[in-house]
């Protein structure tokens, strides 16, 4: 499947130089680097897409596989930064958003893809389609919510290193994450209870990775929650963002290894 | 040749007393303007003077005897005794005074590197001399380069890049936090100098009230006044923090005024949104634990002097960048001012040669009288300028285009066919455009 490969390298390498742009913005360079690393990010972007679509019609469905599952998390996950990219200057965000896609896409493209999942059915469709947005746009918010950290910590310090000089004001920064929680919870929510309709569809006991799941969202339940009451924002509400998404991310890496293994 | 010549004091070689001294207010630049331009030496003139330096920049017809009677100008005008002004002045000619006069407008010279209040002054200072009609072609040439050369030294290095004072340093650091100031309430505690300046700049910046307290109302009243803010009760203080975003505090108080505690309440109450408290008061106001809060951001007055200090820094090694825009720009000056400098003579060359051959031409016509018919009257005409046209190609072209020793060429040239010196200081008439390249 040579198609299948150029399309991929083509991604990944974009995906690879715009790593290095914004990198390089956060560090320092001039500031014309700013436009190269968003254009060479959503050219990726536009080569990665035309790649989902090449499997697609060779059709590899982004829930047929773990493999797939993640390579379909990295193309949201780009595309929810270039939305929110559009309404304000996020660059040294991307800084981190741009490595996490490229090692997912290829995480995704070169590990073994295990057995794929045949008999998956609607059901089973709709839960990973929705988990891997619901994580997606939750990653984004952890990215947020780790320059939200060190600019916070650079500021405290009164260290004001590159990443203040150039990256995005805190308050924005804070309502940004939170925005992408809200979003990304009621997709979360569903995911799960569509997640333990199939799986008691498929008659599975009880696994480790609900109960994960189930701390995911009570952790993201109670952001939300404590921001609209006693109105929790900034540091702790960076961090609670982490803890969530760490958990999901767990949950998700035990799902693909388990894939991957074949059970 | 007539020759640029700048005369002048600045921070680097005069104290602020002399400089007060010699300073001109701007009703009197007008007249300082004629009179330096009627001294004996001088062609054009330009006065520069802010609280930084005190400059004349003038076109010297013997440059000595100008820089000589600009001196005795300033000290005679502001009362000075020559002998003392002469320990502290500064004075340069030629490629240094091309130089001096860019650098200043690229504010390499300023007291702090990159500030770009030094471009509007001289700004003013050449619509004044323009006005009074004592710039002429070189000097403003030389002025309106400096211009061009200012834009690209800030467009080109990251001088003016990061904020390199105490007011302007917090307006950086408040945008760090909340990115655009509209729709935010400044609050200013107390009624310091430096709270008027910094409020003035989140205003202007954006944010869109700003509420005074001060211990005495009628002193929170008059500042109120003074920067468009409204004065609050002093009773009020920990409900006004609840609703501020900013809050710059300098009171002349012994104890912290807003302590941990007081903070811990006010976070509560106003659900953590982030506040930004830049406290210039020494004593501190407010209490340092305050600033270990969750979204409370406190910087006091040393806070503020090192990020200047940083800043200030980063801008000197930029420094060094400028200082290449400016010397390449001043050789670019020196080829054009080459240039300016031999058309006097080269225009006189020609006039005396043209004027030879058409004199040789007519006597000719004249001696065959009505031999020839008009048509070869006029041919002969023509021959007689193609041979001045011809035998003046390469002196003209080497005149032109000539390096260092472009002087003692024209000083021989003159010699060699006679040509009378030209007036002193005299340039020409017709000089390209500003804006082109020289």
């Amino acid at each position: 499947v040579t198609g299948l490969a150029v399309a991929f390298w083509v991604a990944a390498g974009l995906y690879a130089a715009s790593c290095v742009l914004y990198f390089g913005f956060l560090v320092g360079a001039p500031e014309g680097l700013r436009r190269a690393a968003r254009l060479v990010l959503a050219i990726a972007f536009v080569a990665h897409t035309v790649e989902m679509c090449v499997r697609g019609v060779a059709r590899l469905h982004p829930a047929a596989s773990p493999g797939e599952a993640l390579g379909f998390l990295a193309w949201l996950l780009t595309g929810a930064y270039l939305l929110a990219q559009l309404k304000k200057p996020l660059d040294a965000v991307g800084a981190f958003v741009a490595p996490a896609v490229t090692a997912m896409l290829i995480a995704a493209r070169l590990t073994p893809s295990g057995t794929p999942n045949s008999g998956i059915g609607t059901l089973g469709r709709v839960h990973i389609s929705l988990a891997m947005a619901g994580v997606s746009i939750f990653a984004l918010a952890a990215a947020l919510a780790v320059a939200y950290l060190l600019e916070d910590r650079q500021l405290r310090r009164k260290r004001l290193g590159r990443l203040v000089k150039r990256g995005t004001a805190l308050e924005t920064l804070d309502r940004l994450a939170h925005r992408c929680v809200q979003v990304g919870f009621p997709l979360f929510t569903i995911a799960l209870v569509t997640g333990a309709m199939w799986s008691s569809q498929r008659a599975e006991g009880i696994r480790v990775e609900y109960a994960i799941a189930a701390l995911a969202w009570a952790a993201f339940a109670v952001l939300l929650i404590a921001r609209s009451t006693v109105g929790w924002r900034g540091r702790r509400a960076a961090v609670m963002t982490l803890a969530g998404f760490s958990s999901a991310l767990v949950v998700l890496v035990v799902y693909l290894a388990r894939a991957a293994g074949g059970g | 040749v007539a020759e640029l010549v700048v005369v002048g004091i600045s921070h680097h070689t005069a104290d602020v007393a002399l400089r007060e001294r010699l300073a001109f207010p701007d009703g009197e630049v007008a007249g300082a303007l004629a009179e330096l331009q009627a001294l004996p030496s001088v062609g054009e003139a330009l006065l520069v003077s802010t609280c930084n330096r005190v400059e004349v920049y003038a076109v010297a017809r013997t440059t000595p005897a100008a820089i000589g009677e600009i001196r005795r100008f300033l000290s005679g005008a502001r009362g000075i005794e020559d002998e003392r002004l002469q320990a502290h002045v500064y004075e340069h000619a030629g490629d240094t005074a091309v130089r001096h006069v860019f650098r200043v407008a690229s504010s390499l010279d300023s007291l702090v590197v990159g500030e770009s209040q030094i471009l509007g002054q001289l700004k003013s200072a050449y619509g004044a001399a323009s006005k009074a009609g004592t710039v002429g072609p070189l000097l403003g040439r030389c002025v309106e380069r400096a211009f061009g050369v200012a834009k690209r030294v800030r467009s080109e290095t990251a001088i003016a890049r990061g904020a390199a004072n105490v007011s302007t340093v917090a307006v950086e650091l408040v945008r760090k936090v909340f990115g655009e100031l509209a729709g935010k309430i400044v609050l200013v505690v107390g009624a310091g100098k430096m709270s008027d300046l910094a409020a003035r700049h989140l205003r202007t910046d954006g944010a869109s009230d700003i509420l005074v307290t001060n211990r005495s109302p009628e002193r929170a009243v008059e500042l109120a006044h003074r920067i468009g803010g409204q004065a609050r009760p002093w009773e009020d203080l920990p409900r006004l923090l609840e609703i501020s975003d900013v809050v710059i505090s300098s009171t002349g108080s012994r104890e912290p005024i807003i302590t941990k505690s007081l903070m811990k309440s006010v976070m509560r109450a106003r659900r953590h949104r982030q506040i930004f408290l830049i406290d210039i008061a020494v004593p501190r106001d407010v209490e340092a634990a305050a600033g270990k809060l969750d979204g409370v951001y406190l910087f006091d007055i040393d806070d503020l002097e090192r990020v200047v200090a940083d800043n200030r820094r980063d801008r000197q090694k930029e420094a060094s960048a400028a200082e290449r825009i400016v010397d390449h720009e001043v050789g670019e000056f020196r080829v054009w001012l080459r240039g300016q400098n031999v058309i006097p003579t080269i225009k006189d060359l020609r006039e005396r040669f043209v004027r030879v051959a058409q004199a040789e031409a007519e006597r000719t016509l004249a001696s065959l009288g009505e031999k020839l018919d008009p048509r070869a009257q006029d041919a002969v005409r023509v021959m007689a300028e193609s041979i001045v046209n011809k035998l003046l190609h390469m002196p003209m072209t080497t005149l032109k285009t000539a390096g260092d020793d472009v002087e003692g060429m024209v000083v021989t040239t003159r010699r060699l066919f006679g040509l009378e010196e030209p007036p002193a200081g005299a340039v020409p008439a017709n000089p390209k455009p500003a804006t082109e390249k020289p």
